[in-house]
């Protein structure tokens, strides 16, 4: 019955899977990591510190395994990838971790102490946290849509400063930016009183800057990276993915302009979605695609596990994701209400 | 090479040690406080409340730790063991991306559902803290899934070309007995470490002569989990030992360090072991066939030494062998200790029994200790091999500059120093104050 699923057909499956794992996690942690780099910032007093914890405070644990879940499917389904990827990268993916280890400590530990230098401190780890995770990412996924400098045989050429070139930096602001505006819109919606209001101004500025650099960074990759055009040549339904991008970016200023907080949120996180999937569609069927010359990348099919290991990940991913999804959305529901101005210190 | 090796085997001890630190606690303290929040939600008796509320706010500080240390160690199969990922991926990728989807989800979804509940909605925030519990209990048989593959390779074929494992029988992964057996072992010794750590903290409050229902009650359940793990750990331990003898010879005969062949081996109270020699540099107090009975399950069984086993193929010995010794120590210990608690309980004594009370708070680190010991056994006693009679730790490395690791280990110490004092700190005023309680 399942005699179609071969095993390059598993891999390809498999491929896409992984492009939308990535995809999601990147919009579900955005505004964790945005709320994050905005409260030192917009936060004036513990109160309005609160209202901005409480916003994603419920949420951002369960939304952090999507990346987890990203880097074990890697791991399960493509494991030369998993290897590669985390090798080639090796002080970047630690700065990742380090930043990794500082948010989700400094969310929880935010007010578990009356000290009030103590609070500030955490504040500032939350926000070095969220800058490296959302930076770091931002240009790691650049230089995969660039591609890494594989040399014959697998071998890696990069260099760390090599990794830090115009495009991957575009990248990497683009990133940090889509994130705080995430954030705001996020914290728009969430909570009331003068928090929610001036993170509304911010977005309305930030929602543009969002449009004009995802507007360079995508004629960027489409004139000025290698190779970035032939799979748009050869399937130009793909042109969707950046044209959606930028549809959703104009429609989240639109949005916002008019007080839409939630309609306007939800497109920013679809531009996110969208530029990632445009520089993503790009690198079929490479998994890391090489910038020396293509023929050196590692595509799915050499990476991909065996038919076995491949079909038993799909099952248990088509069966247990839409659980996840189902009760994750469900925890959204008990949290609906907008976080007013009351305190309340115990978290 | 030598260096890279060290340094990167160097960074996945202090990394998984760390994290090991806050997952047993978190495994128990999960299940007791979904306990808790049951009984409140049942009986609305305050009591409980402040039960739920105190050991829940020592559950959230220690949860944090757990949770982000854990990151490091999914990094780390890619970062620092590149060749092992990509000879074992087909096998120990699955379970890893399994765990994620049916605990990491679980875990991280309702420990903030749990927190942010209020208590007018308690059967809520009950069902969150289970969720959570149910979650971190999935991952613990996940995890060791993975591991016993690395112990005892089961349903699999190696590639034709010998470059990796593929896998064969997903289902024979589960059912690896050895899987099974340290399952057990490890959650039994999670529990006993959370009852201990209870003990101690309650001890504390006994001894300021504050005899608040929280602590009596948090005491006595406290001291029943601590029996009970107590006696059945080396009662099931036995069997645990013997089947590890069976299945790797060389970590069981190090274990006690015992060099040559023999049926009715004894076991030595004393003994100390070099491993330069091939022998004993001391041994005394010999028990007459214990060792065999310990190891076989018969007095008269016969045990191969590690003399007698393939010399490339043996693990560090002294280091296996004074960690067992360790664990073993301990968990005589513990069984003395849970016995005294339940006798000084039952007979009202306890609360004025400060010699007693004292001897309990300095034994909260020693559950602590007892795990990463046997933890040391476990993994040291596999040595050389990083997947038992596959693949050798020294293959499995990635070969990224020495210099980037030694940076990555000095940065990763220098950060879980200050997290672990932080965490501390934050402990010890919850606990001092009460917090909560009051």
């Amino acid at each position: 019955m399942f005699d179609f699923l071969t095993h390059d057909v598993l891999a390809v499956i498999w491929f896409f899977l992984w492009c939308v794992i990535w995809g999601v996690y990147f919009i579900v942690d955005s505004f964790s990591l945005g709320a994050g780099l905005l409260a030192p910032f917009i936060a004036t007093d513990k109160v309005q510190r609160i209202q901005i914890q409480r916003s994603v405070g419920p949420f951002w644990g369960g939304n952090e395994v999507w990346l987890i879940l990203a880097a074990g499917g890697t791991f399960a389904a493509f494991p030369l990838v998993f290897s590669k990827m985390f090798t080639y990268l090796y002080l970047p993916m630690m700065l990742l971790l380090i930043g990794l280890i500082a948010r989700g400590i400094s969310v929880e530990y935010l007010h578990k102490d009356d000290n009030p230098q103590i609070q500030k401190a955490f504040m500032w780890g939350w926000f070095a946290g969220s800058l490296l995770i959302s930076l770091v990412l931002g240009v790691a996924f650049a230089n995969f849509f660039k591609g890494l400098e594989i040399a014959s045989g697998g071998v890696y050429k990069g260099t760390l400063p090599g990794l830090f070139g115009l495009y991957a930096l575009i990248g990497g602001v683009l990133f940090v930016l889509m994130s705080v505006t995430s954030g705001a819109l996020w914290i728009n919606v969430k909570t009331e009183g003068a928090i929610a209001a001036k993170a509304g101004d911010l977005a309305k500025k930030s929602t543009l800057i969002v449009l004009v650099l995802a507007l360079i960074y995508l004629a960027y990759s489409f004139v000025g990276i290698e190779g970035f055009t032939i799979n748009y040549s050869a399937t130009p339904a793909l042109y969707l993915l950046p044209v959606l991008a930028v549809v959703a970016a104009v429609l989240a200023i639109f949005f916002i302009k008019n007080n839409k907080g939630f309609p306007a949120f939800c497109s920013n996180l679809l531009t996110l979605f969208f530029v990632v999937q445009s520089g993503l569609a790009n690198i079929y069927p490479y998994m890391l695609k090489s910038s020396v010359s293509l023929e050196y990348g590692i595509d799915i099919f050499e990476a991909a596990s065996s038919h076995m290991t491949l079909s038993i990940m799909l099952g248990g991913a088509l069966v247990f994701v839409p659980i996840v999804i189902i009760y994750q959305l469900w925890v959204y529901t008990l949290f609906k209400e907008k976080i007013k101005e009351t305190e309340r210190v115990d978290y | 090479m030598v260096e890279l090796l060290s340094l990167s085997r160097l960074q996945f001890a202090i990394t998984v040690a760390f994290h090991f630190l806050f997952v047993p606690l978190t495994l128990g303290l999960a299940l007791l406080v979904a306990g808790m929040e049951t009984v409140y939600y049942k009986n609305k008796d305050e009591t409980w409340r402040k039960m739920a509320d105190f050991w829940g706010r020592v559950f959230k500080i220690n949860f944090a730790i757990g949770l982000v240390s854990g990151l490091a160690m999914t990094f780390q199969f890619g970062t620092n063991w590149g060749a092992y990922a990509e000879f074992m991926g087909d096998v120990f990728g699955p379970p890893l991306a399994v765990e994620a989807l049916l605990a990491f989800f679980l875990e991280g979804t309702f420990f903030g559902a749990w927190i942010f509940l209020d208590r007018n909605r308690q059967k809520l925030k009950a069902f969150s803290i289970w969720m959570v519990a149910l979650g971190t209990n999935i991952s613990s048989l996940w995890i060791i899934i993975a591991n016993g593959f690395m112990q005892r390779p089961v349903g699999y074929e190696m590639a034709a070309d010998g470059s990796k494992v593929v896998m064969t029988d997903f289902f024979a992964l589960l059912t690896n007995s050895y899987v099974w057996y340290m399952l057990v072992h490890t959650l039994l010794s999670a529990y006993l470490l959370t009852a201990f750590l209870i003990m101690g903290i309650c001890a504390y409050h006994f001894l300021k002569r504050n005899n608040n229902e929280v602590f009596k009650k948090s005491f006595s359940i406290a001291v029943t989990i601590a029996l009970a793990t107590a006696v059945l750990l080396p009662v099931l331990g036995h069997g645990y030992a013997q089947y590890v003898t069976e299945v790797q010879p060389a970590k069981g005969a190090a274990m006690d360090a015992i060099w040559e062949t023999g049926s009715r081996v004894p076991m030595y109270l004393i003994q100390v072991p070099d491993s330069s020699t091939g022998s004993n540099s001391v041994q005394l107090l010999g028990i007459p066939g214990l060792a065999s009975f310990l190891y076989t399950g018969s007095f008269s069984g016969t045990i191969t030494g590690l003399n007698q086993l393939p010399q490339g193929e043996l693990p560090p010995v002294e280091l296996v062998f004074w960690s067992f010794r360790l664990m073993t120590i301990l968990g005589s210990l513990f069984v003395i200790e849970a016995l005294v608690g339940s006798y000084l309980q039952k007979s009202g004594k306890l609360y004025t029994s400060d010699k007693y009370l004292k001897l309990l708070i300095w034994s909260i680190p020693l559950p602590f200790i007892a795990i990463i010991a046997g933890w040391n056994v476990t993994e040291i006693g596999r040595q050389p091999w990083l997947v038992y009679g596959l693949l050798k730790t020294a293959n499995g490395i990635s070969l990224v500059p020495t210099s980037d690791v030694l940076l990555s280990v000095v940065l990763i110490s220098a950060f879980y120093l200050i997290l672990m004092v932080f965490e501390l700190y934050l402990i010890k005023k919850t606990v001092v104050n009460a917090t909560g309680v009051e």
